[in-house]
Formats: structure tokens, sequence, C-alpha cells
């Protein structure tokens, strides 16, 4: 029975945890000018996700290391160290989209000035890094983003052609007054945002967090195999809801408000409300993976001690490169920039940097010197090898794309 | 390089592949830092030459991953050291037989706690007592 609780709490933590302000933005501003016709994308993006976090799962709980580490001893100092800087970057950005989303958020339930909230968010954040525990922390954040449920109860309340919906998605192409271009543009931002790196980072080291063994394997691909591609569809529901609202009266998505104006709309007040809940938990959920992984992936790389399970001064380093990691991303939101395009830099830019921690990762997968008989079986391999070919041509058309469609208008 | 296993026999060590970029633990198997260089020495303690015997004398951390990462020359006795003395095994990580607060090299871990962390209220708090 007490299994049975943990094994429901795994998968519901991972459904609310799945969405992100990337998802979240990424998945309103594609329904609203290419309706359904991308949701094969979320579909690709989330069996690659489940794919490689199962793979980041099993090769932490088996030999014990976190992904950076492996990262390191693979391919020495000078390769892991151009792979840290990079991702260390994207991960900061994302951060800031993170805290960014937080405040928009408030903002509109507040209707107090967003830059006003961007000092009270990260203190928030902090102080949950720096005295929660590890469990309690991804947990609470989980759950409450289910929360973001609420998008699905506005499509239903919103009553759409069903018939009509299913006919944008399956054959997709893209609208005739869309450029084929942007098209596929927004395509790799959508397969970014489903597949961010940091979750890599984050799951590995949360293993060894929460000290798994191969005892833990099952649970963990439960875990992700049934949790994420539910937490999919929250990020299908959210491309639908514009989809029904906003793509018929020509509204393109620039902010908050018009990505939850189809659940005002569907349910009045009470449900915004539910939804405004939802997005700040699930980005500050997000706040504290991005966080924590631009600490794992320094102190990983560096060979310090780190760990949400040791006493801060134990951990001393990692910690510190959290609070400037946070303390950046105050910095750049300061600057008044629109956190909604930081997003949608995010994104991109981690499409760009997905084969940089992906590689590596199928790599050590195969290697019996950490895996023993736990190494990726036929069909493992054969999948991640697919993905292999997706992740590098996604990550090469993807500043290409960008320039060519000044970054998709 | 040869070491003496558990069982007395001698074991083949490539640095390259099982002492560089690998983790350093403490004798409380803290992790300290990441094995950035080596240094070599002579059979009489001194500079090891050409032609002659050499052995790793101390494992390098911090500037020394810069050095090697971008080039340039510092005098080695500036470099963070931990003495080969102190290490006790080797496995997929290398165990020090010291404690790590007993360590030089890892003054910045050191630095940081006492000034910084350690001061912030909740810093020395174990997390996994209840929350």
């Amino acid at each position: 029975m007490r299994k049975m609780l943990a094994v429901a709490l795994g998968v519901l933590t991972a459904i609310g945890g799945f969405v992100d302000i990337g998802d979240l933005v990424t998945n309103a501003v594609v329904g609203s000018r290419f309706g359904m016709s991308l949701v094969w994308v979320v579909v690709v993006g989330v069996v690659g996700i489940c794919l490689f976090a199962s793979m980041a799962g099993r090769v932490a709980a088996v030999s014990g290391r976190a992904t950076f580490e492996i990262i390191r001893e693979r391919l020495g100092p000078r390769a892991a160290g151009a792979n840290l800087v990079a991702s260390f970057a994207i991960n900061l950005l994302t951060l800031t989209a993170e805290i960014g989303g937080i405040t928009l958020a408030l903002h509109l339930a507040s209707s107090v000035e967003p830059r006003l909230w961007i000092p009270v968010a990260a203190l928030a954040v902090w102080l949950v890094l720096w005295r929660v525990k590890f469990q309690v922390l991804e947990n609470v954040a989980g759950l409450m983003g289910l929360l973001l449920v609420g998008f699905a109860v506005a499509l239903f309340l919103l009553g759409p052609d069903w018939g009509e919906l299913l006919r944008q998605a399956v054959p997709p192409s893209a609208p005739g007054n869309e450029h084929p271009a942007a098209y596929w543009y927004y395509a790799v931002a959508l397969f970014g945002a489903a597949m961010t790196p940091y979750e890599v980072f984050f799951f590995s080291s949360g293993a060894v967090e929460e000290r798994w063994t191969s005892k833990d394997l099952a649970t963990n691909r439960l875990n992700v195999m049934v949790g994420f591609p539910l937490g999919g569809l929250l990020s299908v529901a959210i491309a639908a809801c514009a989809a029904v609202v906003l793509l018929p009266a020509g509204i393109e998505v620039s902010s908050l408000s018009q990505i939850v104006l189809p659940v005002a709309q569907a349910g009045g007040v009470l449900l915004l409300a539910v939804v405004i809940v939802g997005i700040v938990a699930a980005t500050f959920g997000a706040a504290l993976e991005t966080a924590l992984s631009s600490g794992y992936t320094m102190a990983q790389y560096l060979g310090w001690s780190w760990g949400k399970f040791r006493r801060p001064a134990r951990a001393a380093r990692f910690h510190v490169t959290m609070i400037v990691a946070v303390l950046l991303a105050v910095g750049i939101l300061m600057t008044s920039v629109d956190p909604i395009a930081v997003t949608e830099m995010s994104v991109v830019f981690s499409a760009v940097a997905l084969p940089l921690t992906y590689v590596p990762i199928l790599v050590v997968a195969n290697d019996p010197e950490y895996m023993g008989e736990h190494v990726n079986g036929r069909v493992m391999n054969a999948l991640g090898g697919v993905y292999l070919l997706i992740v590098v041509v996604a990550a090469v058309a993807a500043v290409p794309l960008m320039i060519a469609t000044g970054a998709g208008s | 390089m040869t070491d003496r296993g558990t069982r007395g026999e001698v074991r083949l060590v490539d640095a390259r592949l099982h002492l560089l970029s690998r983790q350093v633990l403490d004798s409380d198997g803290e992790p300290v830092r990441t094995v950035d260089d080596l240094e070599l020495a002579g059979p009489d303690g001194g500079e090891a030459r050409a032609g002659q015997e050499a052995h790793v004398s101390a494992i390098l951390v911090g500037p020394a991953l810069a050095l090697r990462l971008f080039g340039g020359r510092a005098p080695t006795s500036r470099l963070p050291h931990i003495a080969w003395e102190d290490v006790g095994h080797l496995g997929t990580a290398i165990e020090l037989t010291v404690p790590s607060d007993g360590l030089d090299a890892d003054w910045v871990e050191h630095w940081l706690r006492d000034r910084l962390v350690g001061r912030i209220p909740g810093g020395r708090r174990d997390p996994e007592a209840g929350s």
C-alpha cells in the first residue's frame, strides 16, 4: 500500500512537473498561429524525453554517478568544459524565463507591477533551495502543477468542434497563410521545449539525491513512461485552447494574459484562479529544478561536494553557485526584458544544446563498465539512434531557421 | 605505474584513463575535487628528468585545470596539491586517507563555508532531519 502510494505520487509529480514556462508559452503561441498542426512534435518530444530521462535515471541509479561527472570522465576536461559553458548558459536562460514566468503569473493575479515581484520570487526560490528537503520540494511543486489540468477542463467547457481539431492535427500541414520556414521554426522550438536539457541533469542528480539503486529502476521507468505522456497531454490541451479561441480571433500570443484568455472565457474567474495557481507552481517548480541544475552541472564537472541531502555548509560551493545563478537571473529580468521573449529564446537554444547532453548519456548507457548488466537493450538503442538523428537535425536547423524567419515573426 | 591491490598483485594503472578527471573523495567519502593534473617527481623527490625514473608525487587541482585547458606555466609550488601519500585506494574514484578539513587544496570550500554559507541562518542545519 505504501509502495503504491509512492508510485502514484511519483507519477503525479511527473505529470505536474512536465509543463514549465517553455511548454506553456510555446504551445500557446503555436496553437494561436498553427492550430493543432504541430501536435505531432509534442508527441515526438514526449517520447524523446521519456527515452532519455529514463536512460539518465538508470545510469545514475546503477552507477551512482550523475550526468556531468560522467561527461567529464568520458570527454576529458576540454570538450566537457565547452559543454559545461554551453549547458550552464542555456540553463541560466531557462532559469531566467522560469522566474520571469512566476512574476508574470503573480502580476496577473495581483496587478502589482511584475518588476516588484522579481526580488520576491527570487528570494522565495532561494529560501526553498536553502531549507526545504529535496523530496518535499520535488513533490509539492509537481502536485500543485497538476492544477494546470484547468486548461483541459477549459477545453471541454469551450465545447470545440473535435472533428475540426483532429483534421488540423492529422495529417499535419502548415496553415496557408504561414510560411513553411516559420512552421519548421516553431516545430524546433516546441521540440526544444518538450526535451529541455535541464530535465536530464535534474533527473540524474535527483536519483543520486534520493539514493536510488538498481532496485528503484522499475519505479523510475513507471514515473517517466506514465507521467510524462500525461504531462504532454496538458501541453496539447494548452495548444488546443489557443487553437479554439485565439486562432479564429486572429490573436497572436505575446503575453501571459492572452495564454489564459481561453480559460477565463470558458470557466470564468474560478477556473482562471485555479490555472494561475497552477502556472505559479509549475514555473516555481521549474525554477527550482533549473537553479539546482546549475549547481549540479558546475559541481559535478569540478568534483565539488553537492546535493540537497548535505548540510549547506558541507556543500558550500554548490550553494554559492545556485545563489549566483539566481542573482544573475534577477539581474537579467531587472533590465525589463520581456520574459516571454526570453522563454522563446531559451526553448530554441535548448534545441541547439540537446546533443551535448544526450550523446554522452547514450554512450554511457551502453558502457558495461558503468552499467554492468543494465546496459541498453536493442530496442532502447534503436530508439536512441533514431532520436540521436532527430536531435542533431533539430540542433543544426535551429539557428538557421531562427535567422531565416526573424525568430518566427 | 603500478599499484599494489588488496590481494597483493600488481595492477596496471593508466594515468589518463584511471587518474585524470576522476573524482577525489576524502576519508569520509565526501567529494573534494576532480583530478585536474598530476605532478611527477624524480627518484630523489626533486624534479622529474627525461630518461630517469619518475613517480606521481601529487594530485594538482584548481588553477592546474586552467593551465591544462589554455596553456601557460606556473611554478608547481603555487598550485594546490594533494600529496600522493594521502591516497588510499584507486577505484572508480580516488579515495584519500585524510579528511578534507585538513587539506589545503580544498581551501575555497573551507573559506566559503566559514565566511559565507555557514553564517547564513540554517547553513549548518541537516536537511534530512525533518523540515
